[in-house]
């Protein structure tokens, strides 16, 4: 795996506030000496395991985790809304833990166990979170569900029997701007079976 | 109310599977053979002219496939500003992220570096980003004839209504009351980032869009691009939010498809989240000015709201305020001014004119109120509007219940402190309510009813389903009026090569408009097998209606809603968190209490995020936005969002699919003026700026004492 630099690659995503006022991304004046294109872009050869399945893959060292998802393998259930460690839509697995997929390098995967929202049901079975998003009314848009699944699954994996402020807390690194946070907690809270009878308002 | 089959019964949504599975496909899902992918070039200054660009260097790019700018392309946008002057490329650029040029290229990396070849030799000019400022003598002229934008009737005059005579109400108020409020211009920040897909065959041109309206995204595309209407086919099956941003064409899809027939492939255009905040659009923002006379037993007399609101630097939509609608009273005059600035476009935003109207109107009472020592409850219940504009009745009217029932159930007097601020700090408690009302006008509309020889049903609406429920709505509408299961009815969407006319989701007016022509459409369809008897082998029986009711004479049809909201402020550090809120909303009857509630919850929640967090901030001396995105943005998260609990004032209306009247909107009508009012109970000083921030707060406690 080759060497890249995790703080110069956030900080070549632009996220977060700026203190000062900057540009918008791509108005540098000066160009680059020598742009890279598609044919010289750096590549590595990566072994990794996607939904229970072993893959080599050749990818170029820039693209990230939720790139070579979402194009370059068809795995488009995987969303982004921000691109840049903001937002949770493109949480998937890895290792078991929740990561934004935007955040992470491709390369960075060698080695590695993603599980995403395709790989969550077992055939047409499935996964009692995903019964619960559907009978709780979870997902409003949806554009967001992928990642509070994600979200959630990891969550009940190392906590299978949270509290109410326990989803709260586990989740709140997942944005959903239809603000369906309530019906949410309540679909994990019965997912996990701890939901009280009575919770849905 | 008599209980019904389907309607009314909680269900989940028909297509909640794809949406939990993954296989939703979303515009930007959407993939193509030889697909290329554009970027947008956008100005770096919020007022300059463009001296020239050079794009040779990103031509030569290996790569690059096709580049657009002022230079070779000069299409209107129309649905860009209400007076169709907006092109999609313009100069000069009047607003740090306005279009400067539209690549093209194999990848997206490639397009991002096209986009750093691009030489552009602007001329700077002075900007202002104030509306008051923009109104000064000597101030930069954004468009030709000034910045006061012109009205509906393209007269640069303020937007006015007036009944009564306000001058005579205030000499007979026994009091008068005078206050202001501002509100900032905030982000739709819909989840899904801005996208469009276009390709081209021979002359017909086919859109993966994401909007709220095919049917009108479809008018537009075709309008500007001066094709024929049948020759614009607009596709959009899942949509990843809206709340308003986007029920006509965008800009985005014009980019697509021009580059699609430039680079003769199809292309897709894509928004980053930067892109999404400052260059589509947001609520605008205002100032409000409020004269209220009141008698001492608590009868308005007469008010009057003078306002200027932010429109930005082009002006996409009304730009009105409302809220004063939802009092009795004699003598009323408001007046709005729209005003440019070098900012973001300003533009709909769920319930556009009203949470920041409500605001400022629920504020300004509650101070009447408690200066009088009447509970602000009782005050309202006083001064509720009756009749719409005192004149024309109701076709129901729920909003006393919700008032009376929303606070038995919020425990409104256990909760609400006659002293304002008297409760022992440092976390202070405080309730608040307000309430609003928003239109549910009939309206066109069409739908096509299908049966096979098995007894399966087909409803084909030309809806989005944003994340409104709008299908199952539909598909609960049909089955019920068929008396079938909702699992007969197949709901057919999102393509205007198999749908008909639907008014889009916005002004919250597909269950009602798109309703009734199903309820019409399936009446029809019965009355068919009726005469020719069942479809044999592979026939079907098939029919397609369009309903446009006459508008109800001599009756306003609204939906009514009232929010009850707590708080704890703490005192020491500003922060303000809401610890009860109860929603009560007559929408007529429910149709789907299940998605219903998730759109009320998330109203009132987005509502909550708009009082306390979110403001698109500029820094004053470059004009630049300074937290455009998520993080910056702070909207509501898992940790920040209370416990909604929803009530249903179920009033019946002779109108509408078996008396459904609007709801989508009316979840974040009286929110924020909740808030605000629960703040005031708590620490008895008012806050008169949106977002209520910690600062604000701290600030506003440090006028009355540490
Ligand atoms: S897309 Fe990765 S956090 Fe938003
Ligand atoms: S369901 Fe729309 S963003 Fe979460």
């Amino acid at each position: 795996m080759k060497k890249i630099s995790r703080r110069l690659f956030v900080e070549g995503t632009g996220a977060g506030i700026v203190a000062v006022a900057i540009p918008l991304e791509g108005q540098a004046q000066s160009a680059p000496a020598a742009p890279t294109t598609a044919s010289n872009a750096p590549k590595t050869t990566i072994k990794l395991t996607i939904n229970g399945q072993q893959r080599s893959m050749e990818v170029e060292d820039r693209w990230t985790l939720v790139e070579v998802l979402r194009d370059h393998l068809q795995l488009t259930g995987t969303k982004i809304g921000c691109d840049r460690g903001e937002c949770g839509a493109c949480t998937v697995l890895v290792n078991g833990k929740a990561v934004y997929s935007c955040s992470q390098l491709a390369v960075w995967m060698d080695g590695r166990t993603v599980q995403t929202i395709e790989g969550l049901a077992q055939g047409t079975k499935l996964d009692p979170l995903q019964t619960a998003f559907i009978e709780h009314d979870a997902p409003q848009c949806g554009y967001c569900t992928s990642g509070q699944l994600m979200a959630a699954k990891a969550l009940l994996n190392s906590n299978p029997k949270p509290t109410r402020e326990e989803v709260r807390a586990g989740m709140t690194g997942n944005l959903c701007r239809c603000s369906n946070y309530n019906h949410y907690v309540e679909a994990v809270m019965a997912a996990a079976g701890t939901l009280k009878s009575g919770g849905a308002a | 109310m008599n209980p019904l089959n389907s309607v009314g019964h909680r269900e989940p949504r028909v297509d909640a599977l794809l949406r939990v599975t993954g296989k939703a496909e979303y515009t930007g899902d959407v993939k193509l053979p030889g697909m290329l992918y554009a970027r947008l070039l956008r100005s770096p200054h919020p007022h300059a002219r463009i001296k020239s660009i050079d794009i040779s260097k990103a031509q030569a790019l290996p790569g690059v496939r096709a580049i657009l700018t002022k230079d070779n392309c000069d299409t209107v946008w129309s649905s860009g500003d209400s007076l169709g002057q907006r092109k999609l490329f313009n100069n000069p650029l009047r607003f740090t992220g306005e279009a400067v040029a539209a690549i093209a290229a194999v990848n997206r990396h490639v397009a991002e570096e096209a986009m750093s070849l691009i030489q552009v030799d602007y001329e700077v000019l002075p900007f202002v980003l104030d509306v008051d400022k923009a109104m000064e003598e000597g101030a930069p002229e954004i468009h030709p004839g000034g910045n006061l934008s012109p009205n509906n009737q393209r007269r640069r005059e303020p937007q006015t209504y007036t009944r009564g005579n306000a001058a005579k109400g205030f000499t007979e108020a026994d009091r008068v009351f005078e206050s202001s409020f501002t509100s900032s211009h905030h982000n739709n920040a819909q989840l899904e980032l801005r996208t469009s897909l276009a390709y081209w065959e021979g002359s017909k041109l086919t859109v993966y869009a994401s909007t709220q309206g095919i049917v009108n995204c479809q008018r537009d595309i075709a309008k500007d691009l001066k094709l024929q209407e049948a020759d614009v086919r607009v596709i959009c099956h899942y949509m990843g939010g809206g709340f308003g941003n986007k029920n006509q064409s965008h800009d985005f899809d014009l980019f697509a498809a021009l580059l699609a027939k430039e680079a003769k492939a199809p292309v897709k255009v894509e928004f980053t989240r930067k892109e999404d905040f400052v260059a589509v659009h947001g609520r605008w923002s205002s100032k409000q000015q409020y004269k209220i006379g009141v008698k001492n037993d608590g009868t308005l007399t007469a008010i009057q709201m003078v306002a200027k609101t932010g429109s930005g630097a082009y002006r996409k939509s009304s730009c009105d305020l409302s809220g004063t609608e939802i009092y009795q009273v004699p003598n009323l005059e408001t007046s709005t001014t729209p005003i440019y600035t070098n900012t973001a476009v300003a533009a709909n935003y769920r319930a556009p004119a009203y949470p920041q109207g409500v605001f400022g109107i629920e504020s300004a009472i509650d101070d009447v109120a408690y200066a009088l020592k009447i509970d602000p409850l009782e005050f309202r219940l006083k001064n509720m509007t009756r009749k719409f504009r005192d004149q024309t009745p109701y076709t129901s009217f729920g909003l006393e219940d919700c008032l009376r029932k929303g606070a038995d159930s919020f425990g409104w007097k256990q909760r609400w402190k006659p002293v304002a601020g008297s409760g022992a700090g440092p976390l202070k408690r405080g309730a608040g309510m307000a309430m609003g009302m928003f239109g549910s006008a009939l309206g066109r509309s069409s739908a096509v009813a299908k049966v096979d020889a098995k007894g399966n049903y087909s409803i084909h609406v030309g809806v989005t389903d944003c994340g409104t429920a709008a299908k199952t709505t539909m598909g609960l509408i049909a089955a019920e009026e068929l008396g079938v299961p909702l699992n007969k009815v197949n709901v057919v969407w999102g393509d205007t090569d198999t749908c008909p006319y639907s008014v889009g989701e916005s002004g919250s007016r597909t269950t009602v408009q798109t309703g009734d022509a199903v309820i019409q459409a399936v009446k029809d369809l019965k009355k068919k097998i009726s005469e020719q008897g069942m479809p044999k082998g592979t026939d079907e029986v098939m029919v397609m209606v369009t309903t446009n009711p006459a508008q109800i004479q001599g009756a306003s049809r609204q939906s009514f809603v009232a929010h009850f909201a707590e708080v704890e402020v703490n005192v020491e550090t500003g922060n303000v968190k809401v610890t009860k809120f109860t929603a009560a909303h007559d929408s007529g009857r429910v149709v789907n209490p299940l998605t219903a509630e998730s759109q009320v919850q998330g109203g009132s929640i987005q509502g909550i995020g708009m009082a306390l967090h979110e403001e698109l901030r500029y820094d004053q001396r470059s004009g630049q936005p300074l937290n455009a995105g998520y993080y910056g943005a702070r909207i509501m998260t898992h940790m920040d969002a209370p416990q909604v609990d929803v009530l249903w004032v179920e009033t019946e209306d002779p109108y509408g699919p078996f008396g459904a009247k609007t709801l989508g909107e009316p979840t974040i009508i009286p929110t924020v003026a909740a808030v605000a009012n629960a703040i005031y109970n708590a620490i008895g000083v008012r806050m008169h700026d949106l977002p209520m921030t910690r600062e604000r707060v701290l600030a506003a406690l440090q006028g009355v004492k540490a």
